[in-house]
């Protein structure tokens, strides 16, 4: 299973409705896009922070190996803001302002990936996508994403195992031969994909599948005090931030 | 090369939503279709998505010593066509965004547009270009999925310059700082990808020559495949 995906079974929120995590986290995602980044980004990265390590109570170790690779792209992102390339000033040189605006881009995509990883961190994938539907997502579109939630376990469980047998067999030793092994279990995995859907239909159309494989949602409700309470700090978010950039 | 959460400025996020959205809803309504008239395909699809999540999970050795990730534009729109891409490209980068922390949901619609939309098109483009040139599968996957990828690493180098101009030297001067930034990583992984996809299909034209002429794959008589 995937480090985020586990997490988020074990999250205290689980069974919680994605409605109120939503309005919890995707307001501070909009916060921390749309409000200047400082100081909007410092407290909504702040916020988020806070609330994923206390009343979510994901450990500070895994909030950093999933945040490292997004911070890593930002950090390389970032990088253009700092130099000039061409100009009367020379081939390369210091950006006016650069260490500023990097910094500020750098602070607004932190705190919105903590925000997103508040929402990734509590809510599995699998109680979010039947709900889509009511967001106006096609249901055929749906069904495919569901079906392929269900599937990529089996697969990355598969692609692990391949890798795992052809690394005692030194096919990573070189670059070349890491090619052709990657090849190797990029056609294992269409092979076994397109097996696996093949008998899955065979097994389900004799139990009369007719294009739908509903399941049971989790029956949480949507909480109107915690919806209540995530409006209310996000709005607080704003007022500070607008108070303090003033 | 996917672009971070909250890295694009809001008017930028929902600019690049808004041009992604025209064929992410056509590529959706192809597959509603799809579906519609063959039920059963359904499960083929979420085969084909779950195929092209786990491919893009791969990694490939890098340049740098480090490794990077396929993009699998290349291959999936060979396999499955790029308005069926769009979709699932979009789903995969759904998954990759709540799943592993990789992307975002504001920066999904840019995202989408270089991925899902541009690096299939460009690709498929290129790989069906070749074929009537009278080039072989392989040639052809190995064209496609390296176009497929370099046009994904242009346009988000587009998207970033956009979003990002220099001060002095403006949108021109900031794609070629963001061009030669991440050039370092992604032209060498547009050989890797186009390399791996060449072994790929020629793996595929000899165990699955089923599932490709299924997919309307045009796939060569087993010598040829062999050569």
């Amino acid at each position: 299973m995937l480090a985020i995906d586990a997490a988020a079974y074990r999250s205290p929120w689980r069974h919680r409705h994605p409605g109120d995590k939503a309005v919890l986290a995707f307001g501070l995602l909009g916060a921390a896009v749309a409000l200047p980044p400082w100081p909007g980004a410092v407290i909504v990265g702040a916020v988020a922070l806070g609330l994923l390590l206390g009343p979510a109570r994901v450990p500070a170790r895994q909030v950093w190996r999933s945040g490292r690779a997004p911070l890593g792209f930002a950090i390389t992102g970032v990088l253009p803001l700092l130099v000039s390339v061409g100009g009367p000033g020379g081939f390369v040189t210091a950006t006016p302002g650069g260490p500023r605006d990097a910094a500020l881009v750098l602070a607004r995509t932190v705190a919105a990936g903590l925000a997103l990883l508040l929402f990734a961190f509590t809510t599995p994938l699998a109680e979010a996508l039947p709900r889509l539907t009511r967001l106006g997502v096609p249901a055929p579109v749906v069904e495919v994403a569901s079906l392929t939630y269900r599937m990529v376990f089996t697969l990355l469980d598969t692609a692990g195992q391949i890798r795992r047998a052809q690394a005692g067999r030194l096919g990573y030793a070189s670059r070349r031969a890491a090619l052709r092994s990657l090849a190797g279990i990029a056609g294992a995995l269409f092979t076994q994909a397109f097996a696996r859907a093949q008998r899955l239909q065979h097994g389900l159309t004799g139990r009369g599948y007719a294009g739908s494989l509903p399941v049971l949602a989790d029956g949480a409700r949507i909480d109107g005090r915690f919806v209540s309470l995530s409006a209310a700090l996000v709005a607080a978010v704003v007022a500070v931030t607008l108070a303090v950039g003033a | 090369m996917h672009i971070a959460e909250g890295f694009l400025p809001p008017i930028h996020a929902a600019a690049w939503t808004v041009a992604a959205a025209p064929f992410v809803v056509h590529g959706a309504r192809a597959l509603t279709r799809q579906v519609r008239e063959k039920p059963e395909g359904l499960l083929l699809l979420g085969a084909a998505g779950a195929f092209s999540f786990v491919l893009s999970a791969l990694k490939i050795p890098s340049v740098t010593g480090s490794s990077s990730h396929p993009t699998g534009t290349g291959l999936g729109a060979i396999l499955f066509r790029p308005p069926v891409m769009a979709v699932l490209g979009t789903i995969t980068l759904v998954f990759q965004a709540l799943l592993l922390a990789h992307g975002g949901l504001t920066t999904l619609g840019a995202n989408a547009f270089s991925m899902a939309v541009a690096g299939p098109w460009a690709g498929y483009a290129v790989y069906l270009l070749a074929r009537r040139l009278g080039g072989s599968l392989g040639t052809g996957a190995f064209l496609g999925a390296f176009a497929a990828d370099l046009s994904t690493y242009c346009v988000t180098s587009v998207q970033l310059a956009l979003a990002h101009p220099d001060p002095r030297t403006g949108f021109a001067g900031a794609l070629a700082e963001y061009g030669a930034v991440f050039a370092v990583t992604q032209v060498w992984l547009a050989i890797a990808e186009g390399l791996l996809t060449l072994l790929v299909v020629r793996l595929l034209a000899q165990s699955s020559r089923a599932e490709l002429v299924n997919l309307g794959v045009d796939v060569p008589a087993v010598k040829e495949a062999k050569a």
